[in-house]
């Protein structure tokens, strides 16, 4: 019995839906192959097939299939289909990393519902265009600087992502559309952090939090706690930061996330960090190794026994610190990076002075050894590194500069 | 929940990605959707449509 493009299309269409991507392009590839006379059916399977290939994250293949959609929606001069197709080859083109190219995309889409006057199509457009700029901004110069201290052309992308959300914003609120706001307030909380605004990015997120809650979505309420967490970390409010990264915490295990529990984790341990609370530093980055180490994640792994090292180091269990500044070194080596393998052979050396030290000077214990690096930090230098974690220093002591605020 | 179903569960990504994910975690994309069946359903109505009015 022969099998019709349409009966294979639409079985294509079931599985895509219910998450089977890998089943779906099977079943619309074949769909191709059969072939249609009918183009608006063709448009349909060439749409479904760039989403199915975005989903798996075979870009490349997603933008044939959206370029395909374009050309024929153009050539039929069917205008909605025109618009969807150039947002999903946006959207393609902004994970490519090719901005200028989605720009026009999203441009195009926004010209036809306005022509249209289709006020959701309108709000998508703008939403894409937002995350666009917002891609742009973080893609020209991103590791080094601190948010709100960008390069120009940095701040003048993000600025536009925020003006974009917030034309959105108007729409969808216009439109009473919630699930649609929690998205944009989540994204413009994130744009205002990377501006270096901090209470409106709170203020965004509080208001993502709050839709999260009212549709029990628990991954973007889990989301929201920890981007709550990275503002207030830069608002100087470390406790109230932990908080959110608890909270963040309990909803990654909830959710039997492992990676987002690691990542929860990491940043309490850094969060006790700034607060001077070591032991609790400890526990957390403990709970983090043990994560990474069952994750087989060798750069989380070296990045926990970077940050063991250094809180032990503040409590003077300089036996300990040694332990993980060597399995720091020891990863870095493998994993080939080379400003980390500099940090972990200073903290080695570093620490076989004090180490030396202590013994040398009749056993003293560890408490007084950590009396031994205030006083000779004159003839150690780089022991000073230690002490500048009391404050936010620590962001800029970090191996990539960023790992608070992941 | 009100996200797009298909968000994928980041449990398959490996913890140093995230840590790499500066800047804050990001919404997801929202992509265009189109449909077979729902253009189909739309075809046979039209059709059944314009038998009635005939």
């Amino acid at each position: 019995m022969e099998v019709s493009c349409l009966e294979l299309a639409l079985e294509g269409e079931r599985l895509c839906k219910v998450g089977d991507y890998r089943a779906g392009v099977s079943f619309f590839e074949a769909a191709i192959q059969v072939g249609t006379e009918d183009l608006q059916v063709l448009s349909a399977i060439y749409s479904q097939l760039g989403n199915a290939y975005f989903h798996l994250h075979d870009y490349a293949k997603a933008l044939d299939f959206h370029r395909h959609d374009l050309t024929l929606t153009r050539t039929i001069g069917d205008l909605l289909g025109e618009a969807k197709a150039s947002g999903n080859l946006g959207n393609t083109l902004k994970v490519l990393g090719r901005f200028d190219e989605a720009v026009v995309c999203c441009q195009r889409h926004l010209d036809i519902a306005r022509d249209i006057n289709d006020k959701v199509g309108q709000a998508r457009a703008l939403y894409n265009f937002g995350n666009v700029y917002h891609a742009k901004g973080k893609s020209i110069c991103w590791s080094g600087a601190e948010p709100g201290d960008f390069p120009e052309d940095v701040m003048i992308a993000l600025k536009k992502a925020a003006e974009y959300y917030e034309a959105n914003l108007a729409i969808v609120k216009e439109l009473g559309d919630r699930a649609a706001q929690g998205r944009t307030y989540g994204n413009l909380g994130n744009t205002h952090y990377l501006l270096g605004n901090f209470g409106k990015a709170v203020a965004s997120h509080e208001q993502r939090l709050l839709i999260a809650k009212e549709f029990g979505d628990r991954s973007a309420e889990r989301r929201a706690y920890c981007n709550l967490g990275n503002a207030f970390i830069f608002l100087g409010e470390f406790e109230v930061a932990a908080e959110h990264y608890k909270r963040s915490l309990q909803l990654a295990r909830q959710l039997k996330d492992r990676a987002v529990e690691a990542q929860a984790c990491y940043s309490l341990g850094n969060t006790y960090t700034l607060l001077q609370d070591y032991e609790r530093a400890i526990d957390y980055h403990l709970k983090h190794l043990i994560i990474a180490q069952d994750l087989n994640d060798r750069i989380g792994e070296g990045r926990a026994c970077w940050s063991l090292g250094n809180a032990h180091t503040a409590l003077g269990n300089h036996d300990q610190a040694m332990h993980f500044a060597e399995k720091h070194l020891e990863i870095c080596k493998e994993t080939g990076d080379r400003s980390g393998e500099l940090t972990a052979r200073m903290n080695v050396s570093d620490l076989q002075t004090v180490l030396g030290l202590s013994y040398s000077t009749n056993n003293s214990t560890l408490s007084e050894n950590k009396e031994i690096d205030y006083n000779l930090h004159g003839a150690k230098p780089r022991m000073s590194r230690r002490h500048s974690m009391e404050n936010l220093e620590l962001m800029k002591l970090t191996p990539d500069k960023m790992n608070v605020r992941t | 929940g009100d996200e797009n179903p298909e968000e994928a569960k980041s449990s398959a990504v490996a913890s140093s990605q995230i840590f790499h994910s500066d800047g804050g975690e990001m919404e997801p994309d929202t992509m265009e959707i189109k449909s077979v069946s729902e253009f189909f359903t739309k075809m046979h109505m039209g059709s059944l449509m314009s038998r009635q009015r005939g």
